[in-house]
């Protein structure tokens, strides 16, 4: 289950975060996302690391931890996505796609004309398309 | 072949080096033992890895080991195959001989029978006692030796060295260590070739059903540990990892049931670096191993390895993934391990590893980022054992210590709990523990946060701990009973095992009335659902039996401990983030570090850590989490009694998002806030509130002023206070935008504000400022004690939470001071002359320009000769320009009087007080026109002149000047003097002119009227009061006839009207009046102009009333008629020349008679009356004329009288004298001679001059003038010649003419 995607601004500034559980404990989702931007920097800087996936926009896995993987994925405007899920076997085809639409929602989300870039982004239509595209993945991982 | 397992674990033991055997032919080993042993280690060598490629090794540990040995007898051949690593790499054959016979019969035979096994790589040591000085024994070494070398070496191979004992020998060990090494290398190269072969024979066997993994175990780890004795690390690592690979793929895969391990007391202890922690004949299993001891083996092999290559961040990195993966098994086998066996084994495995690593780490050898991925990997070693850590403390209920910070949260509550087949029940005797348990629960209470800020705490649990562990018990069949158990604790708040924080009171009711219902037929006593405070002791004593570890389980034992561990495992994880890239974990660390120092009173060095952790929410904008951590800071700095930066956090606190707290909390910080300011600080210090109130000027451009203007700034503050705040003062700096060097400039607004929450308009004064254009630059102001200071600007709306990251702000200027320009114009209206001695209207344009004239004062200073008719009010009206109105032009003839006025134009009456109008509000920003009544004194009558002598009256004369003073500006601050010149003048000009001269001596007197203004003039009567000596012709007045008027004159045109007079005295009447001197013209006339155009009816009261009423006006101006004069009074004549023409240098006397003809009348007070001012004019370079040029005669009044004629000739010293009449003559000298003639006859005298011509040709002659006489009065007749001719001077002349 996807718990939580957020994208992250270029300033590692939240620009959007949504967290897809339950019970009210956001904020704990807020602190893996922000701790993972450490990984995007990592990579990031560190071209020897990140070696031939250096111009890929799909970090991949981030955060081996035990109980859930974060997934980040980072455009050319270096606004960071990412995803924290508590599925532990995910596929990543399934993320890439994931990432590629929710990178497409996030670009009409940002076009609009009336979004000031390097803002929180409120449109509500672009919570809507995330919901959709995170509902989505659940059911492509789960057939 | 399992059952070599045992032997192969001690010979491995046993043997960590590589064996090289020495068979001592010739007991020479004890003596050459120490020399040989000495070459070890050897100090390098070259070997073949795997891939056959070289190695080279440094310190390459070897043993001598004599045949004789008995580890080296006692083995049977089948162990020599199977543990072949052991056997000698290289056999050293040791001989001497000195005897060449003895050689071939003894100890050739010998060695040729040790040698032929051909498959142990060996070469014979030679060894020479012989002395140096026995030459005779060297010599048969030698030849010994060399038959030696005949027999064993070959060309391929030299297998003999000789060693001399008494003789210096360099090189021989060098080559023995050659021979040996190469030796080792063979042999070395062998052996891996015959386990590869072998161990791809079992490979291959590997999916069989007859697979035997320890057969397979035993080859690879034999191979392996031979490279491993033979320094090839690497190649033994890498077999380890083909090892474990293999296992993992097969282990498994047979589908037979096999045991996990990890059951044994003491297992829960990871050995994850300890390979000899358990024999491996303990935990083989059919033909493989127990997965849980087996890995960790196999991890503990490579780990070895690779810190002999001082590779332990490699260790670190493979250890975390090896963790990870560990504790996945663990889980599987989960319900067969004792319980929380999976996490107190993980806290042991990264313990284990961490200390491992570190203790093989020495700082600064590997590359920087390799240290910092080492420094990370420590840290997530860390954090994972404290996660563990934690989980474990919660179980047995220290979960109230436990911060339920965002981290926490994150790592504790999406971690399951432990799933133990069956949740360990409480022990019988624990009542008392249990007690003091559910006491301990009930007293926690939960920290209230400072500002009273409340939340919801954040989960430290996956799920209900009471619902998970009643339902893992082991009778737990009544599953409903206990949902409806669940249900209730769900419902009294939390959801949580949080009784410890929210409701501990109505937790403790529902857990007793749950003890109390126990629902029919649900034996309490044993399948009672357990207490928390039950399943805190159950685990307790269930962990005590899980660990093993005596440090780990006091760590465990009270809430003190536990906290000194959980900080050694924080604070530990955090340093190595601190020192890898991982700057946010340790940040956020850091925070958990600072809860526990805020816990135990150690405020100073929390405070310290939540700014850092503040600082790093703050700094990306992470909101939500900073308003987790800021209160805490808050508080510490409270305590801390830290004014400063506790104002600072509640400002920051107030400028967070609005959604982040409640109304409430946000009011609470306000209050905390505004106490502080009122109170005495001790250190005052300005507080940033940035953040919080933001300006902005108004939208829309900026507030322009003129140069030395004042006015009032309109600026836009947001206030982010959720209550209105008084602000004791309020400044705002303004800064020059291209003038940086001025500096900011304060404007005050020295009164309190009250800022609402919200947007907030504040206008402040603005006093005049330098040209240039402003922007707003910092808010100051005072809140009781506080100062405060903005910087930040705000567009339109409230300061943008997520701000922060906005670059340096386009400043829009606010405020624009222009340089000092012209701002109004005043200006006559027209440059056309006005009336003088009448009243008009003088028009003043006066013309904002791009500026406000509101109640704007004009001060009107009349010049001399000009008043203002105060009787009449001033009127103003709009203006417009006629060159504005293209429009209009084409009809403009019909409406060219009011083709200046705006259709709805303005019109208002004012009044003057003290010479000072002022201007309505209307005309402040239109260009209008003010028009004042003034009149023009001029006490002279206007003077007529003659055609013949025409004399203008000089402009100068009307010309009138009125001064006007201009206050405007928003304080009158503008002040604008401008004078303006006003021609006046009368309407006419006149002229006369004697038109004709009848012969009844009737004079027609022409009198030309020339109009002098821009207006229509009706001429409706005009008379001639005639001086002294003219009457009008007739009985009449004089006057033209009535039907010749009204004479109209156009503007700037001419008029004449014909007077007849004629010479005669005044009737009798006239000399009552004193006698007239002048003539008099009298007009009586109207003037239809318009005040825009010039000239105009004068001003009276009604004139604006009625257009239709004529005003009369009488226009006089003195003529002055002179007498005719009809006969000239003197008459000049030019005597003839002589007959016989002129020639050059001819003395000639040039005559000239003037006669008085009669007496003059006028000018006599300026003629004198019988002389006469003579002057002759000549060109002097025609003419040397000899005599007096100028001078006076006498010519007597009366006609007929004579007087005496004086002729002188007188040399040049003398003085020709004339007396006449007493009158004498000086004549200056001149070189030459003068005679002059005066031959008075009567009233006739004759002037002679004596001239000589200088140039031939025709000349002009002298000419006699009388300047004195006006021309009218001389009659020349005949006139004198224009030219006369002169002749050339006569050859004979004896005159000398100078070239």
């Amino acid at each position: 289950m996807i718990v939580c995607v957020a994208v992250v601004g270029h300033q590692n500034n939240p620009l959007y975060i949504q967290s897809f559980t339950e019970e009210d404990d956001a904020l704990k989702l807020h602190h893996i996302v922000h701790c993972s931007l450490d990984v995007v920097d990592e990579r990031v800087n560190n071209p020897k690391k990140s070696g031939p996936t250096l111009n890929e926009t799909f970090l991949g896995l981030l955060y081996p931890t035990e109980n859930y993987k974060v997934y980040g994925y980072l455009t050319n405007t270096k606004v960071k996505f990412i995803l924290v899920t508590t599925d532990l076997d995910v596929r990543d085809a399934d993320v890439r796609n994931f990432f590629r639409r929710f990178h497409a929602a996030y670009v009409d989300a940002v076009s609009n004309p009336f979004h000031i870039p390097g803002k929180k982004i409120t449109s509500k239509t672009f919570s809507e398309r995330v919901s959709a595209i995170v509902k989505s993945f659940g059911l492509s991982s789960a057939g | 072949m399992a059952n070599y397992l045992a032997q192969f674990q001690s010979i491995k033991s046993a043997c960590d080096h590589i064996v090289i055997s020495v068979e001592d032919v010739s007991d020479l080993w004890p003596t050459v033992k120490n020399a040989f042993e000495e070459r070890l280690p050897f100090k390098r060598a070259i070997l073949n890895n795997k891939t056959r490629n070289p190695v080279l090794v440094d310190k390459f540990p070897a043993e001598f080991i004599l045949t004789t040995d008995a580890r080296l007898r006692s083995r049977f051949p089948q162990e020599q195959l199977l543990f072949w690593f052991r056997e000698p790499y290289a056999s050293i054959v040791l001989v001497t001989c000195e005897d060449l016979d003895e050689f071939k019969t003894i100890l050739k035979p010998r060695l040729k029978l040790i040698v032929q096994n051909d498959e142990r790589e060996w070469f014979i040591v030679f060894v020479s006692k012989a002395h140096p000085n026995n030459d005779q024994a060297i010599k048969m070494a030698k030849k010994v030796y060399a038959r030696l070398e005949v027999d064993f070496s070959s060309k391929k191979r030299e297998r003999c060295c000789k060693l001399d004992i008494h003789g210096p020998e360099p090189n021989f060990w060098e080559d023995l260590e050659i021979k040996i090494i190469e030796s080792i290398r063979n042999t070395l190269d062998k052996r891996v070739q015959f386990y590869e072969d072998e161990l791809r024979k079992l490979s291959e066997l590997r999916f069989m059903p007859i697979w035997n993994f320890c057969n397979f175990f035993i080859l690879k780890e034999s191979l392996a540990f031979m490279f491993e004795m033979a320094h090839l690390h690497e190649d033994a690592l890498r077999e380890y990892d083909e090892l474990e690979l293999c296992y993992l793929e097969t282990v498994n895969m047979t589908g037979k049931h096999r045991e996990f391990g990890g059951v044994e007391n003491g297992d829960e202890e990871a050995a994850l670096l300890n390979f000899e922690n358990k024999p491996l004949t303990q935990i083989v299993q059919d033909d493989s191993f127990r997965e849980f001891e087996f890995r960790q083996y196999l991890f503990a092999c490579q780990s070895k390895l690779l810190f002999k290559l001082n590779r332990p961040f490699e260790v670190a990195a493979r250890g975390y993934t090896f963790v990870i993966s560990f504790s996945k098994a663990l889980t599987q086998h989960e319900n067969i391990l004792p319980f929380c066996m999976r996490e107190v084994w993980i806290i042991t495995a990264c313990l284990a590893l961490i200390s491992g690593t570190y203790s093989n780490y020495n700082e600064g050898l590997a590359a920087p980022d390799i240290e910092k991925e080492f420094y990370r990997l420590l840290g997530d070693l860390y954090s994972l054992c404290r996660v563990k850590f934690m989980r474990l403390a919660y179980i047995i209920g220290y979960g109230s210590d436990i911060e339920r910070s965002p981290i926490n949260s994150a790592s504790l509550s999406m971690l399951p709990w432990p799933k133990p087949s069956v949740w360990p029940s409480v022990p019988p005797d624990a009542s008392s523990e249990v007690l003091a348990k559910e006491k301990l629960i009930l007293q926690a209470t939960p920290r209230v946060k400072h500002f009273c800020i409340l939340r919801k705490p954040l989960p430290l649990e996956p799920s209900v701990l009471l619902r998970e562990a009643n339902r893992r018990r082991a009778s737990l069949s009544a599953g409903n009973t206990f949902e409806m158990f669940d249900g209730r604790s769900a419902i009294d708040g939390s959801g949580s095992d949080a009784p410890l924080r929210m409701s501990s009171l109505n937790k403790a009711q529902t857990i007793s009335m749950s003890r109390t219902n126990s629902s029919p037929g649900f034996d309490g006593s044993i399948d009672r659902p357990m207490r928390l405070a039950e399943i805190f002791v159950a685990s307790e004593h269930a962990l005590r039996q899980t660990i093993s570890n005596p440090n780990l389980w006091k760590s465990l034992s009270s809430v003190e401990e536990f906290e000194q561990k959980y900080l050694e495992l924080t604070k530990g994880a955090a340093d190595n983030y601190h020192r890898s890239w991982w700057k946010r974990h340790g940040v956020v660390l850091d925070g958990e570090i600072a809860a526990v120092f805020f816990k135990h009173g150690n405020f100073d060095l929390a405070a310290k850590s939540y700014e850092k952790v503040c600082a790093l929410y703050s700094g990306e904008g992470w909101q939500d989490l900073l308003a987790e951590v800021l209160p805490n800071l808050a508080e510490c700095q409270k305590i801390l009694n830290d004014q400063a930066g506790y104002l600072s956090s509640c400002v920051r606190l107030l400028s967070l998002d609005k959604g982040l707290f409640s109304i409430k909390e946000r009011q609470a910080f306000q209050s905390e806030v505004v106490s502080i300011a009122h109170s005495e600080m001790e250190h005052p210090v300005p507080l940033d509130v940035s953040s919080l109130i933001t300006f902005s000027g108004n939208p829309g451009p900026p507030l322009v002023l003129c140069d030395g203007d004042p006015g009032t700034l309109s600026v836009t503050v947001w206030s982010g206070f959720p209550d209105d705040i008084t602000l004791d003062s309020l400044s705002l700096t303004l800064a020059a935008t291209y003038n940086a060097d001025e500096g900011a400039k304060a404007l005050k607004s020295s009164f309190a504000t009250v800022l609402k929450p919200g947007r907030n308009t504040i206008t402040v004064d603005l006093p005049p400022q330098k040209p240039g254009s402003y922007v707003l630059g910092v808010l100051t102001g005072q809140i009781g004690q506080l100062r405060f200071r903005s910087h930040s600007f705000s567009k339109v709306g409230p300061a943008d939470s997520d701000d922060f990251m906005s670059y340096e702000k386009p400043t829009r200027p606010i405020l624009k001071v222009f340089n000092p320009r012209p701002l109004v114009d005043l200006a006559a209206a027209t440059s056309s002359p006005l009336l003088i001695n009448e009243a008009q209207w003088i028009g003043i344009i006066v013309r904002p320009i791009d500026y406000s004239l509101k109640s704007a004062v004009l001060h009107i200073d009349t010049g001399p000769g000009l008043t203002i008719e105060e009787s009449h009010v001033i009127e103003m009206e709009s203006y417009i320009e006629v060159s504005q109105r293209p429009g209009d032009i084409a009809n403009s003839n019909s409406a060219l009087n009011d083709c200046s006025l705006a259709d709805n134009k303005d019109f208002e009456r004012l009044s003057l007080h003290d010479g000072r109008i002022q201007l309505p509000d209307w005309a402040s920003n239109v260009t209008s026109i003010l028009w004042i009544p003034v009149s023009a004194i001029d006490n002279n009558l206007a003077r007529g002149s003659s055609t013949v002598n025409p004399q203008r009256q000089s402009i100068v004369d009307g010309m009138r000047t009125i001064a006007l003073k201009l206050e405007f500006g928003v304080s009158h601050n503008q002040i604008f003097d401008r004078t303006i010149a006003v021609h006046f003048t009368d309407p006419f000009h006149v002229s006369t002119r004697v038109a004709d001269k009848c012969n009844d001596g009737t004079l027609l007197l022409q009198v030309i009227l020339h109009s002098e203004v821009k207006a229509t003039l009706n001429i409706f009567d005009a008379w001639l009061d005639l001086q002294d000596g003219f009457v009008h012709t007739g009985k009449g007045d004089g006057r033209p006839i009535s039907g010749f008027f009204p004479l109209i004159v156009s503007p700037t045109s001419r008029a004449g009207i014909l007077f007849s007079i004629c010479l005669g005295n005044t009737t009798a009447e006239v000399e009552d009046v004193a006698v007239q001197p002048e003539s008099l013209l009298n007009i009586r006339y109207g003037i239809s102009g318009d005040r825009t155009a010039g000239a105009h009816p004068p001003v009276t009261a009604e004139s604006n009333g009625s257009e239709g009423a004529r005003q009369d006006l009488i226009f006089r101006s003195t003529l002055v008629l002179q007498q005719p004069v009809l006969d000239p009074s003197l008459a000049v004549g030019f005597l003839p020349l002589p007959s016989d023409g002129l020639r050059v240098g001819q003395l000639i006397n040039m005559n000239w008679r003037v006669e008085r003809l009669k007496e003059f009348d006028q000018n006599k007070d300026s003629l004198c009356n019988d002389e006469v001012l003579y002057e002759v004019n000549a060109n002097s370079d025609n003419w040397m004329i000899a005599g007096r040029k100028r001078g006076h005669v006498s010519l007597p009044t009366e006609q007929g009288s004579l007087s005496l004629l004086f002729a002188y000739t007188f040399h040049l010293t003398e003085y020709l004298v004339a007396f006449c009449h007493h009158k004498v003559f000086h004549i200056p000298h001149f070189c030459g001679v003068l005679i002059i003639f005066f031959i008075v006859t009567g009233s006739r005298i004759v002037i002679s001059v004596l001239c000589v011509p200088l140039v031939a040709g025709y000349v002009r002659p002298p000419q006699l003038g009388l300047p004195d006489i006006d021309q009218a009065n001389i009659s020349c007749n005949p006139p004198g010649p224009h030219l006369i001719c002169v002749l050339p001077p006569a050859l004979s002349s004896s005159f000398c003419i100078p070239a």
